[in-house]
């Protein structure tokens, strides 16, 4: 779910905008500079992932996967990210102009430390993968989910109600997504497992 | 002290029918609108975001770099207003705007359309659960005491809408008006580092590419007798589509990045664009930005209550 505009006060709009800048920054001097077209390139590839519904039950459930995007880029998942967003607004007016820092920092923030449990605790072992790549996937959603909460509920005591109910509707994305990013962290170890590898260390300067 | 108003139930089904009202219409409107353009919208089309319609607008001719900062502070100006009435008056300008820009209606109606799904949420909830203050009107409905359907609440959603709706009609003049290379020109005068806009400029051009590329992989999916349910089934094959359109891009990366260092690329592309700002271009901004401290200086005159 993305944070459409004026719903946020706008003193936390622009702070949001201010952090998820500081945060873009770091992002791109991780990134060696000669990888970043290439990060432009995935983004799109996750961008055109995020557009694939799966039925849940009667309604469906768009792919979020910023715990994927975490797992395979690690500290530059911020900037991925960030370059996702800024064309959802442009293009389909998902998530405001206004709110675009407080979606940032909603969808890079799990994805970064998404990027981080999968580098430490990824092991050896496909089953582990696997099941780590779920956790990432899974705990990446409620992350967010949350944020988003905590972000809406910055509107005062009368957001409370709305909040709850985005955490609840959070609950099936949670679902799809950690299935999704079992399989697909199962299918890369199978195809490509070097995509997997990259790691924190390699982006440094 | 709140003041309560007693209705029997059936106002409650009518209440709450009113947010899915909302939506359906928009979705209706939208299927007409797009009838006229030749048949159902495809499930995952991305739009372009200039329009070529030949028309060439004041907001066309507008050096893009005063109408990003124009349009960025005027955007952060209406997000701040805080009464209905000054909302509205915002959104009828901003429709003076968007017609100013020569754009079709429907461009608009699609941006609507894309947030109607997260405003209608706040249209359903707001009015149930916003916390009551003195002065608060309560519709209570017949034997249900614990759900009161607060109008203050509603009041707070209606303004939500209006703000969004104004900033969203507003993106398409800021957009559909200049090529997005240009835009994005603008952009990295205006202090975004050059490499970031740039890099939007790739991931821009590689949606297509991609969109394409899922689009063939989901062809050959359903040939092959493949139908999304609620099973694990799909949950597997979903799975397998997106790790082979990552495997794919990551393969393209490198065909992508040895092509751009044998065309040349030095770590940045090169600025076609000279802009140059004339008489004009300063009393359209002034212009703009004087509606919008305007409307808020309205704004706080309500909230003196003058």
């Amino acid at each position: 779910m993305h944070i459409s505009d004026g719903v946020l006060p706008t003193a936390v709009a622009l702070g949001c905008y201010a952090a998820s800048a500081v945060i873009c920054t770091w992002s791109v001097k991780r990134t060696r500079s000669e990888d970043l077209p290439k990060v432009a390139v995935l983004t799109a590839a996750f961008f055109i992932a995020s557009l694939v519904h799966l039925p849940f039950g009667p309604t469906s459930v768009h792919l979020l996967i910023p715990g994927l995007v975490g797992a395979l880029l690690g500290p530059s998942a911020f900037l991925a990210i960030a370059l996702g967003l800024v064309l959802q607004c442009l293009l389909f007016q998902f998530g405001g102009l206004t709110a675009l820092g407080a979606n940032l920092l909603m969808m890079g923030l799990p994805a970064l430390l998404a990027g981080l449990v999968f580098y430490y605790f990824k092991g050896q072992t496909r089953t582990r993968r696997i099941w780590v790549g779920a956790l990432c996937g899974g705990g990446a959603t409620i992350f967010s989910a949350t944020l988003l909460a905590l972000l809406l509920a910055t509107g005062g005591e009368d957001f409370y109600g709305v909040a709850k109910l985005a955490l609840v509707a959070h609950i099936p994305v949670v679902l799809i997504e950690s299935g999704i990013s079992a399989m697909v962290v199962s299918f890369l170890l199978k195809v490509k497992p070097e995509i997997l590898d990259i790691p924190f260390v390699l982006k440094e300067k | 002290m709140t003041q309560a108003l007693h209705l029997s139930g059936y106002w409650l089904l009518l209440l709450l029918f009113l947010p899915l009202a909302v939506y359906s219409g928009f979705r209706m409107l939208l299927g007409v609108m797009l009838k006229g353009e030749g048949g159902k919208e495809r499930d995952w089309a991305v739009p372009q975001l200039e329009f070529e319609g030949g028309a060439f607008s004041t907001i066309h001719r507008w050096d893009v770099r005063f109408k990003l900062a124009s349009f960025l502070i005027l955007a952060f100006l209406v997000v701040s207003l805080k009464h209905p009435q000054t909302a509205l008056a915002a959104l009828l300008l901003a429709f003076v705007g968007y017609r100013a820009a020569c754009i079709p209606w429907r461009r608009g109606f699609k941006r609507l359309l894309g947030m109607s799904g997260f405003l209608s949420m706040f249209l359903l909830m707001l009015p149930l659960t916003a916390v009551h203050q003195s002065g608060d009107l309560l519709l209570v409905f017949g034997q249900l005491d614990w759900l009161s359907f607060n109008m203050r609440g509603l009041d707070l959603a209606v303004l939500i809408i209006l703000r969004a709706t104004t900033v969203a009609l507003l993106m398409e003049p800021l957009l559909a008006t200049a090529p997005l290379p240009v835009t994005l020109a603008g952009l990295s005068r205006m202090g975004v580092p050059q490499r970031i806009t740039e890099l939007l400029l790739i991931t821009h051009r590689y949606l297509y590419v991609f969109v394409h590329e899922a689009r063939r992989m989901q062809i050959g999916m359903e040939v092959r007798g493949f139908l999304k349910a609620t099973n694990f089934a799909t949950l597997r094959t979903v799975g397998n589509f997106v790790g082979m359109l990552f495997v794919r891009s990551f393969e393209r990366t490198e065909r992508v990045h040895s092509a751009m260092l044998a065309r040349g690329y030095q770590g940045h592309l090169p600025q076609p664009v000279d802009f140059q700002a004339n008489k004009s271009d300063y009393f359209k901004s002034a212009l703009c930005l004087g509606i919008g401290l305007l409307l808020l200086g309205c704004d706080y005159l309500l909230l003196a209550g003058v």
